[in-house]
Protein backbone atom coordinates (compact mmCIF):
# COMPACT_ATOMS: atom_id res chain seq x y z
CA UNK A 1 0.00 0.00 0.00
CA UNK A 2 1.30 4.05 -0.84
CA UNK A 3 0.81 6.96 -0.04
CA UNK A 4 -2.97 7.21 0.01
CA UNK A 5 -3.32 10.64 1.41
CA UNK A 6 -6.90 9.72 2.95
CA UNK A 7 -8.23 8.68 -0.46
CA UNK A 8 -10.83 5.85 -0.04
CA UNK A 9 -11.35 3.57 -3.35
CA UNK A 10 -14.39 4.60 -3.08
CA UNK A 11 -13.44 8.44 -3.94
CA UNK A 12 -10.82 7.27 -6.31
CA UNK A 13 -13.70 5.15 -8.29
CA UNK A 14 -15.77 8.07 -8.24
CA UNK A 15 -12.68 10.35 -10.10
CA UNK A 16 -11.52 7.79 -12.04
CA UNK A 17 -14.95 8.08 -13.35
CA UNK A 18 -15.03 11.79 -14.30
CA UNK A 19 -12.17 11.73 -16.70
CA UNK A 20 -12.26 8.07 -18.07
CA UNK A 21 -14.61 6.23 -20.48
CA UNK A 22 -16.92 3.81 -18.85
CA UNK A 23 -15.67 0.93 -20.67
CA UNK A 24 -11.95 1.91 -19.14
CA UNK A 25 -12.68 2.30 -14.98
CA UNK A 26 -11.39 -0.89 -13.17
CA UNK A 27 -13.40 -2.58 -10.97
CA UNK A 28 -10.97 -1.82 -8.27
CA UNK A 29 -8.11 0.46 -7.66
CA UNK A 30 -5.14 -0.19 -6.28
CA UNK A 31 -2.69 2.30 -4.72
CA UNK A 32 0.98 1.76 -5.26
CA UNK A 33 4.05 3.23 -3.58
CA UNK A 34 6.22 4.51 -5.83
CA UNK A 35 9.34 3.58 -4.53
CA UNK A 36 9.75 0.02 -6.23
CA UNK A 37 8.20 1.54 -9.60
CA UNK A 38 8.64 -1.55 -11.59
CA UNK A 39 5.26 -2.99 -9.66
CA UNK A 40 3.34 0.67 -10.78
CA UNK A 41 1.01 -1.03 -13.64
CA UNK A 42 -1.75 0.09 -15.64
CA UNK A 43 -4.90 0.94 -13.71
CA UNK A 44 -2.84 1.65 -10.52
CA UNK A 45 -3.42 4.82 -8.88
CA UNK A 46 -0.02 6.43 -7.57
CA UNK A 47 -0.29 9.52 -5.08
CA UNK A 48 2.25 12.09 -5.43
CA UNK A 49 2.53 15.21 -3.69
CA UNK A 50 -0.74 14.74 -2.51
CA UNK A 51 -2.47 14.34 -5.72
CA UNK A 52 -3.75 11.11 -6.99
CA UNK A 53 -2.45 9.92 -10.54
CA UNK A 54 -4.29 7.27 -12.56
CA UNK A 55 -1.59 5.22 -14.30
CA UNK A 56 -1.88 4.47 -18.11
CA UNK A 57 0.20 2.90 -20.58
CA UNK A 58 4.38 2.78 -20.63
CA UNK A 59 5.31 5.57 -22.76
CA UNK A 60 7.78 4.42 -25.71
CA UNK A 61 10.61 5.38 -27.77
CA UNK A 62 9.05 7.34 -30.86
CA UNK A 63 11.63 7.10 -33.55
CA UNK A 64 11.44 3.58 -34.09
CA UNK A 65 7.68 2.53 -35.44
CA UNK A 66 5.89 -0.55 -34.04
CA UNK A 67 8.95 -1.94 -32.50
CA UNK A 68 9.48 0.90 -30.16
CA UNK A 69 11.19 -0.28 -26.88
CA UNK A 70 9.15 0.42 -24.06
CA UNK A 71 10.29 2.62 -21.06
CA UNK A 72 8.71 1.29 -18.28
CA UNK A 73 10.35 3.79 -15.44
CA UNK A 74 8.32 6.50 -18.11
CA UNK A 75 4.21 5.95 -17.77
CA UNK A 76 1.30 8.09 -18.73
CA UNK A 77 -1.15 9.06 -16.03
CA UNK A 78 -4.12 11.14 -15.55
CA UNK A 79 -4.08 14.01 -12.52
CA UNK A 80 -7.37 12.99 -11.04
CA UNK A 81 -8.08 16.08 -9.89
CA UNK A 82 -8.21 18.19 -13.06
CA UNK A 83 -7.99 15.48 -15.26
CA UNK A 84 -4.94 16.72 -17.02
CA UNK A 85 -2.54 13.92 -18.44
CA UNK A 86 0.55 13.32 -17.21
CA UNK A 87 4.04 12.06 -17.93
CA UNK A 88 5.26 10.44 -14.72
CA UNK A 89 8.58 9.44 -14.83
CA UNK A 90 11.16 7.45 -12.47
CA UNK A 91 14.45 8.80 -12.86
CA UNK A 92 17.68 7.38 -12.20
CA UNK A 93 21.34 7.48 -12.71
CA UNK A 94 22.98 5.69 -15.80
CA UNK A 95 26.24 5.41 -17.37
CA UNK A 96 26.97 3.97 -20.61
CA UNK A 97 29.03 4.61 -23.76
CA UNK A 98 27.40 6.20 -27.00
CA UNK A 99 28.94 5.06 -30.29
CA UNK A 100 28.97 6.54 -33.08
CA UNK A 101 30.82 4.96 -35.89
CA UNK A 102 34.17 4.18 -34.15
CA UNK A 103 33.91 6.86 -32.36
CA UNK A 104 32.64 5.88 -28.23
CA UNK A 105 32.16 8.67 -25.62
CA UNK A 106 30.80 8.77 -22.23
CA UNK A 107 26.73 9.57 -21.73
CA UNK A 108 25.08 9.71 -18.47
CA UNK A 109 21.32 9.90 -18.03
CA UNK A 110 20.86 12.60 -15.14
CA UNK A 111 18.58 13.34 -13.06
CA UNK A 112 20.15 16.59 -12.00
CA UNK A 113 21.01 17.47 -15.31
CA UNK A 114 16.94 17.09 -16.22
CA UNK A 115 15.94 18.96 -12.79
CA UNK A 116 18.19 21.75 -13.53
CA UNK A 117 16.97 22.20 -16.92
CA UNK A 118 13.05 21.97 -16.40
CA UNK A 119 13.80 24.38 -13.30
CA UNK A 120 15.64 26.78 -16.57
CA UNK A 121 13.12 26.63 -18.88
CA UNK A 122 10.16 27.01 -16.27
CA UNK A 123 7.18 29.06 -18.65
CA UNK A 124 9.08 28.97 -21.92
CA UNK A 125 7.45 27.37 -23.96
CA UNK A 126 10.17 25.98 -26.75
CA UNK A 127 10.78 23.30 -23.56
CA UNK A 128 8.82 20.46 -22.11
CA UNK A 129 7.58 21.94 -18.61
CA UNK A 130 7.48 19.73 -15.51
CA UNK A 131 8.24 19.46 -12.04
CA UNK A 132 10.12 17.01 -9.64
CA UNK A 133 8.99 15.30 -6.42
CA UNK A 134 9.99 13.12 -4.40
CA UNK A 135 8.21 9.38 -3.38
CA UNK A 136 7.96 7.77 -0.18
CA UNK A 137 11.20 6.38 0.07
CA UNK A 138 12.84 10.18 -1.29
CA UNK A 139 13.44 9.14 -4.69
CA UNK A 140 12.88 11.85 -7.28
CA UNK A 141 9.95 11.37 -9.52
CA UNK A 142 9.26 13.85 -12.35
CA UNK A 143 6.15 14.93 -13.19
CA UNK A 144 5.63 16.17 -16.95
CA UNK A 145 3.17 17.83 -19.01
CA UNK A 146 2.10 14.97 -21.38
CA UNK A 147 2.53 17.13 -24.71
CA UNK A 148 0.13 15.59 -27.71
CA UNK A 149 1.48 15.87 -31.15
CA UNK A 150 3.49 14.61 -33.75
CA UNK A 151 7.19 14.92 -33.38
CA UNK A 152 9.00 17.69 -36.16
CA UNK A 153 10.25 14.58 -38.57
CA UNK A 154 6.68 12.96 -38.53
CA UNK A 155 5.38 16.78 -39.29
CA UNK A 156 8.01 17.02 -42.31
CA UNK A 157 7.70 14.23 -43.83
CA UNK A 158 3.35 14.76 -44.14
CA UNK A 159 3.86 18.09 -46.04
CA UNK A 160 3.57 18.76 -49.72
CA UNK A 161 3.03 16.54 -52.79
CA UNK A 162 6.97 15.82 -53.41
CA UNK A 163 10.14 17.42 -52.50
CA UNK A 164 9.43 20.36 -54.62
CA UNK A 165 5.96 21.39 -53.40
CA UNK A 166 7.26 20.95 -50.01
CA UNK A 167 10.36 23.14 -50.47
CA UNK A 168 8.63 25.75 -51.67
CA UNK A 169 5.55 26.14 -50.01
CA UNK A 170 6.10 24.19 -46.43
CA UNK A 171 9.66 24.27 -45.86
CA UNK A 172 10.02 27.99 -45.68
CA UNK A 173 7.47 27.57 -42.27
CA UNK A 174 9.37 25.02 -40.90
CA UNK A 175 12.88 26.59 -41.29
CA UNK A 176 11.53 29.62 -39.38
CA UNK A 177 10.64 27.12 -36.32
CA UNK A 178 13.72 25.25 -36.42
CA UNK A 179 15.10 28.75 -35.82
CA UNK A 180 13.05 28.94 -33.02
CA UNK A 181 14.52 26.01 -31.28
CA UNK A 182 18.06 26.54 -32.47
CA UNK A 183 16.99 30.31 -30.53
CA UNK A 184 15.78 28.11 -27.70
CA UNK A 185 19.21 25.65 -27.49
CA UNK A 186 21.36 28.98 -27.69
CA UNK A 187 19.10 29.15 -24.36
CA UNK A 188 20.35 26.31 -22.97
CA UNK A 189 23.76 27.03 -24.14
CA UNK A 190 24.12 30.14 -22.47
CA UNK A 191 23.11 28.62 -19.70
CA UNK A 192 26.22 26.68 -19.87
CA UNK A 193 23.92 23.57 -20.34
CA UNK A 194 23.29 21.19 -23.09
CA UNK A 195 20.46 19.64 -24.12
CA UNK A 196 22.19 16.21 -24.98
CA UNK A 197 20.34 14.17 -27.23
CA UNK A 198 18.84 16.41 -29.86
CA UNK A 199 17.34 14.77 -32.60
CA UNK A 200 14.05 14.75 -34.43
CA UNK A 201 11.70 12.87 -32.57
CA UNK A 202 13.10 15.10 -29.29
CA UNK A 203 10.87 18.02 -30.68
CA UNK A 204 7.50 18.10 -30.70
CA UNK A 205 4.40 20.06 -32.50
CA UNK A 206 2.20 20.33 -29.18
CA UNK A 207 -1.36 20.32 -30.62
CA UNK A 208 -2.75 22.36 -27.82
CA UNK A 209 -0.50 25.76 -28.60
CA UNK A 210 0.77 25.01 -32.29
CA UNK A 211 4.25 25.55 -30.54
CA UNK A 212 7.16 23.08 -31.17
CA UNK A 213 8.78 21.85 -27.76
CA UNK A 214 12.07 20.45 -27.03
CA UNK A 215 11.70 16.87 -24.78
CA UNK A 216 14.34 14.45 -23.23
CA UNK A 217 16.88 16.66 -21.75
CA UNK A 218 18.30 14.43 -19.08
CA UNK A 219 21.59 13.45 -21.25
CA UNK A 220 24.74 14.29 -20.81
CA UNK A 221 28.02 13.55 -23.00
CA UNK A 222 31.67 14.06 -21.47
CA UNK A 223 32.61 16.56 -24.22
CA UNK A 224 36.28 17.21 -25.57
CA UNK A 225 37.30 20.96 -26.14
CA UNK A 226 34.10 21.80 -27.42
CA UNK A 227 31.62 22.09 -24.99
CA UNK A 228 28.79 22.41 -27.47
CA UNK A 229 30.17 20.12 -30.61
CA UNK A 230 27.62 17.17 -29.94
CA UNK A 231 24.43 19.63 -29.32
CA UNK A 232 25.38 21.60 -33.16
CA UNK A 233 25.82 17.74 -34.66
CA UNK A 234 22.18 17.18 -33.59
CA UNK A 235 20.78 20.09 -34.94
CA UNK A 236 22.87 19.70 -37.94
CA UNK A 237 20.73 15.82 -38.57
CA UNK A 238 17.73 17.92 -37.55
CA UNK A 239 18.08 20.52 -40.52
CA UNK A 240 19.03 18.59 -42.78
CA UNK A 241 16.14 15.99 -42.76
CA UNK A 242 13.94 19.24 -42.81
CA UNK A 243 16.08 20.22 -46.08
CA UNK A 244 15.65 17.21 -47.84
CA UNK A 245 12.12 16.08 -46.54
CA UNK A 246 13.78 13.11 -45.10
CA UNK A 247 17.13 11.72 -45.12
CA UNK A 248 18.54 11.75 -48.11
CA UNK A 249 20.96 8.24 -48.48
CA UNK A 250 23.00 7.39 -50.91
CA UNK A 251 21.03 4.06 -51.15
CA UNK A 252 18.27 5.79 -52.30
CA UNK A 253 19.69 7.66 -54.90
CA UNK A 254 21.38 5.17 -56.30
CA UNK A 255 17.97 3.15 -56.58
CA UNK A 256 15.67 6.16 -57.67
CA UNK A 257 18.11 8.68 -59.26
CA UNK A 258 21.20 6.90 -60.79
CA UNK A 259 22.32 9.70 -62.64
CA UNK A 260 22.57 12.05 -59.04
CA UNK A 261 24.31 9.00 -57.37
CA UNK A 262 26.73 9.07 -60.03
CA UNK A 263 27.66 13.01 -59.52
CA UNK A 264 28.14 12.58 -55.91
CA UNK A 265 31.33 12.94 -54.42
CA UNK A 266 32.72 11.72 -51.36
CA UNK A 267 32.47 15.36 -49.67
CA UNK A 268 29.08 15.19 -50.59
CA UNK A 269 28.27 13.40 -47.85
CA UNK A 270 27.07 13.51 -44.17
CA UNK A 271 30.94 13.87 -41.87
CA UNK A 272 29.59 11.53 -39.23
CA UNK A 273 26.93 9.59 -41.10
CA UNK A 274 28.57 8.87 -44.93
CA UNK A 275 25.27 7.49 -46.17
CA UNK A 276 23.62 10.47 -45.76
CA UNK A 277 24.00 13.19 -48.80
CA UNK A 278 24.27 16.67 -47.37
CA UNK A 279 24.78 18.64 -51.14
CA UNK A 280 21.14 18.87 -51.48
CA UNK A 281 21.84 21.35 -54.01
CA UNK A 282 22.84 18.05 -55.85
CA UNK A 283 19.78 16.39 -55.75
CA UNK A 284 17.58 19.73 -55.57
CA UNK A 285 18.70 22.07 -57.62
CA UNK A 286 16.42 24.57 -56.14
CA UNK A 287 18.15 24.30 -52.97
CA UNK A 288 19.56 27.97 -52.89
CA UNK A 289 23.23 28.38 -52.63
CA UNK A 290 23.26 29.80 -48.65
CA UNK A 291 20.96 27.30 -47.20
CA UNK A 292 23.50 24.50 -48.83
CA UNK A 293 26.43 25.78 -47.81
CA UNK A 294 24.96 25.54 -43.82
CA UNK A 295 24.40 22.34 -44.90
CA UNK A 296 27.71 21.66 -45.87
CA UNK A 297 29.01 22.70 -42.71
CA UNK A 298 28.15 19.41 -41.52
CA UNK A 299 29.52 17.53 -44.59
CA UNK A 300 32.86 15.67 -44.72
CA UNK A 301 34.40 17.97 -47.30
CA UNK A 302 33.72 21.19 -44.44
CA UNK A 303 36.67 22.91 -43.59
CA UNK A 304 35.56 24.56 -40.51
CA UNK A 305 32.76 23.91 -38.30
CA UNK A 306 30.05 25.28 -36.51
CA UNK A 307 31.44 25.90 -32.92
CA UNK A 308 28.36 27.83 -31.45
CA UNK A 309 24.67 27.93 -31.77
CA UNK A 310 25.03 31.85 -32.60
CA UNK A 311 27.45 30.84 -35.95
CA UNK A 312 24.78 28.45 -37.14
CA UNK A 313 21.87 31.15 -36.50
CA UNK A 314 23.67 34.15 -38.03
CA UNK A 315 24.07 32.41 -41.11
CA UNK A 316 20.74 30.92 -41.15
CA UNK A 317 19.20 34.74 -40.61
CA UNK A 318 20.99 35.09 -43.75
CA UNK A 319 18.53 32.76 -45.90
CA UNK B 1 83.83 44.09 -9.82
CA UNK B 2 80.06 42.77 -10.29
CA UNK B 3 79.72 41.17 -13.67
CA UNK B 4 76.13 40.89 -13.46
CA UNK B 5 74.31 43.15 -16.14
CA UNK B 6 72.15 46.05 -14.39
CA UNK B 7 68.85 44.79 -16.56
CA UNK B 8 69.65 40.85 -17.02
CA UNK B 9 68.12 39.31 -20.23
CA UNK B 10 64.44 37.69 -18.48
CA UNK B 11 64.08 33.68 -19.62
CA UNK B 12 61.75 32.89 -22.23
CA UNK B 13 59.17 31.02 -20.54
CA UNK B 14 57.70 28.30 -22.82
CA UNK B 15 54.71 26.64 -21.46
CA UNK B 16 54.42 22.60 -22.70
CA UNK B 17 50.67 21.23 -21.85
CA UNK B 18 50.80 17.48 -22.36
CA UNK B 19 48.63 14.50 -21.01
CA UNK B 20 49.31 10.73 -21.41
CA UNK B 21 49.39 10.85 -25.30
CA UNK B 22 51.99 9.75 -27.53
CA UNK B 23 51.64 13.27 -28.81
CA UNK B 24 52.41 15.19 -26.14
CA UNK B 25 55.22 12.91 -25.32
CA UNK B 26 56.25 14.32 -29.06
CA UNK B 27 55.72 17.27 -27.89
CA UNK B 28 58.04 17.36 -24.90
CA UNK B 29 61.05 15.24 -27.10
CA UNK B 30 60.84 18.09 -29.48
CA UNK B 31 61.44 20.67 -27.02
CA UNK B 32 64.38 18.20 -25.17
CA UNK B 33 66.25 17.68 -28.93
CA UNK B 34 65.48 21.34 -30.20
CA UNK B 35 66.23 23.45 -26.56
CA UNK B 36 68.12 21.92 -24.41
CA UNK B 37 71.37 22.89 -23.00
CA UNK B 38 70.65 26.57 -24.46
CA UNK B 39 70.50 29.02 -21.96
CA UNK B 40 68.38 31.25 -21.24
CA UNK B 41 64.61 29.38 -21.34
CA UNK B 42 62.35 28.70 -18.44
CA UNK B 43 60.23 25.77 -18.53
CA UNK B 44 56.47 24.61 -16.86
CA UNK B 45 54.98 21.87 -17.99
CA UNK B 46 51.17 21.58 -17.41
CA UNK B 47 48.74 19.22 -17.30
CA UNK B 48 44.72 20.33 -17.20
CA UNK B 49 42.71 17.68 -15.99
CA UNK B 50 39.38 18.30 -17.29
CA UNK B 51 37.05 17.83 -14.75
CA UNK B 52 33.61 15.92 -15.76
CA UNK B 53 30.41 17.23 -14.83
CA UNK B 54 28.93 16.44 -11.45
CA UNK B 55 26.38 14.76 -13.90
CA UNK B 56 28.46 12.14 -14.14
CA UNK B 57 29.14 11.30 -10.69
CA UNK B 58 26.83 10.21 -7.96
CA UNK B 59 28.30 12.32 -4.93
CA UNK B 60 30.72 14.86 -4.50
CA UNK B 61 32.89 12.50 -2.71
CA UNK B 62 32.74 10.07 -6.10
CA UNK B 63 34.22 13.49 -7.70
CA UNK B 64 37.14 14.00 -5.05
CA UNK B 65 37.90 10.74 -5.52
CA UNK B 66 38.47 10.90 -9.36
CA UNK B 67 40.09 14.08 -9.48
CA UNK B 68 42.10 12.72 -6.71
CA UNK B 69 43.48 9.74 -8.55
CA UNK B 70 44.03 11.97 -11.74
CA UNK B 71 46.20 14.53 -10.07
CA UNK B 72 48.25 11.66 -8.87
CA UNK B 73 48.82 10.27 -12.16
CA UNK B 74 49.41 14.00 -13.98
CA UNK B 75 52.12 14.37 -10.77
CA UNK B 76 53.89 11.51 -12.06
CA UNK B 77 53.87 11.70 -15.32
CA UNK B 78 54.37 15.68 -15.51
CA UNK B 79 57.77 14.29 -13.20
CA UNK B 80 58.81 11.86 -15.68
CA UNK B 81 59.01 14.51 -18.58
CA UNK B 82 60.66 16.90 -16.11
CA UNK B 83 63.32 14.05 -16.02
CA UNK B 84 63.94 14.14 -19.03
CA UNK B 85 64.30 17.68 -20.40
CA UNK B 86 66.73 17.82 -17.35
CA UNK B 87 68.40 15.02 -18.89
CA UNK B 88 68.75 17.31 -21.77
CA UNK B 89 70.61 19.89 -20.32
CA UNK B 90 67.47 22.50 -19.11
CA UNK B 91 69.06 23.53 -15.24
CA UNK B 92 66.72 21.95 -12.69
CA UNK B 93 65.56 25.04 -11.08
CA UNK B 94 64.08 25.89 -15.04
CA UNK B 95 61.94 23.19 -15.11
CA UNK B 96 58.88 23.45 -13.24
CA UNK B 97 55.54 21.38 -13.32
CA UNK B 98 51.84 22.31 -12.79
CA UNK B 99 48.83 20.45 -12.57
CA UNK B 100 45.56 22.16 -12.39
CA UNK B 101 41.81 21.01 -12.77
CA UNK B 102 40.08 22.41 -15.46
CA UNK B 103 36.78 23.51 -14.17
CA UNK B 104 33.94 24.12 -16.66
CA UNK B 105 36.77 25.57 -19.43
CA UNK B 106 37.93 23.86 -22.25
CA UNK B 107 41.23 22.43 -22.29
CA UNK B 108 42.21 25.42 -24.29
CA UNK B 109 40.97 28.27 -22.16
CA UNK B 110 41.99 26.45 -19.31
CA UNK B 111 45.76 26.37 -20.88
CA UNK B 112 45.76 29.83 -22.27
CA UNK B 113 44.29 31.04 -18.85
CA UNK B 114 47.53 29.40 -17.64
CA UNK B 115 49.92 31.15 -20.00
CA UNK B 116 48.37 34.24 -18.98
CA UNK B 117 49.06 34.02 -15.36
CA UNK B 118 52.58 32.73 -15.43
CA UNK B 119 53.52 35.15 -18.94
CA UNK B 120 55.34 32.44 -21.05
CA UNK B 121 55.79 33.46 -24.49
CA UNK B 122 55.15 30.22 -26.08
CA UNK B 123 52.98 27.21 -25.80
CA UNK B 124 53.82 24.34 -26.86
CA UNK B 125 51.24 21.24 -27.82
CA UNK B 126 51.53 17.90 -29.22
CA UNK B 127 48.67 17.26 -32.45
CA UNK B 128 46.52 14.68 -31.51
CA UNK B 129 45.24 12.78 -34.83
CA UNK B 130 41.99 12.74 -34.55
CA UNK B 131 39.53 11.92 -36.96
CA UNK B 132 37.43 14.12 -38.86
CA UNK B 133 34.53 13.03 -37.20
CA UNK B 134 35.56 13.03 -33.32
CA UNK B 135 36.51 16.82 -34.69
CA UNK B 136 33.55 17.81 -35.77
CA UNK B 137 31.99 16.26 -32.38
CA UNK B 138 34.54 17.40 -30.00
CA UNK B 139 36.27 19.94 -31.00
CA UNK B 140 40.49 19.53 -31.11
CA UNK B 141 42.52 21.75 -28.32
CA UNK B 142 45.47 22.26 -30.54
CA UNK B 143 43.17 24.07 -33.48
CA UNK B 144 41.43 25.77 -30.92
CA UNK B 145 44.87 27.38 -29.33
CA UNK B 146 46.07 28.05 -32.92
CA UNK B 147 42.69 30.27 -32.92
CA UNK B 148 42.19 31.51 -29.97
CA UNK B 149 46.30 32.22 -28.65
CA UNK B 150 46.70 36.21 -28.08
CA UNK B 151 50.19 37.76 -27.40
CA UNK B 152 51.93 34.28 -27.60
CA UNK B 153 53.24 31.75 -30.31
CA UNK B 154 51.76 28.05 -30.63
CA UNK B 155 53.95 25.38 -31.29
CA UNK B 156 52.13 22.34 -32.45
CA UNK B 157 54.14 19.28 -32.57
CA UNK B 158 53.61 16.54 -35.13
Amino acid sequence: MGESDGYSEKELLRMIRKWVPRERVPKRVRIKDTADFFRVDYDDVVVLDKVPYFVRNNEREGRFGIDDEQKFWVKRARNLLTGDVKILKWVFRERFEARIGNLVFDCVRSPQKEARILELVSGKPAFMQGKTVLDTAGNQLRILDYIRGKTLGQVALELGSDHEDYFHNHFPALLAEFMGLTEAIRFLHDHNEKHGDIRRDHIIKDDATGHYRWIDFDFNYRHGESRFGYDLFGLGNVLLFLAGRGDVTTYRLLRERPDVFDRLTEDDVNIVFHNRVNNLKKVYPYVPEKLNRVLMHFAVSAPVYYETTQELLDDLGEL
Amino acid sequence: MDTQPENPVKDKHLLIAVDESDSSRRAVLYVADFLGGFPGFTLTLLSVIPEPEQDFYETEAELKAWIEEKTGTANKLLEHYRTILIQSGFPEDKVRVHVCVGDAKSLSDAILAIRCDLTCCTVVVGRHHKTKTEEFLFGSTSNRLIHEAKNCAVWVVE
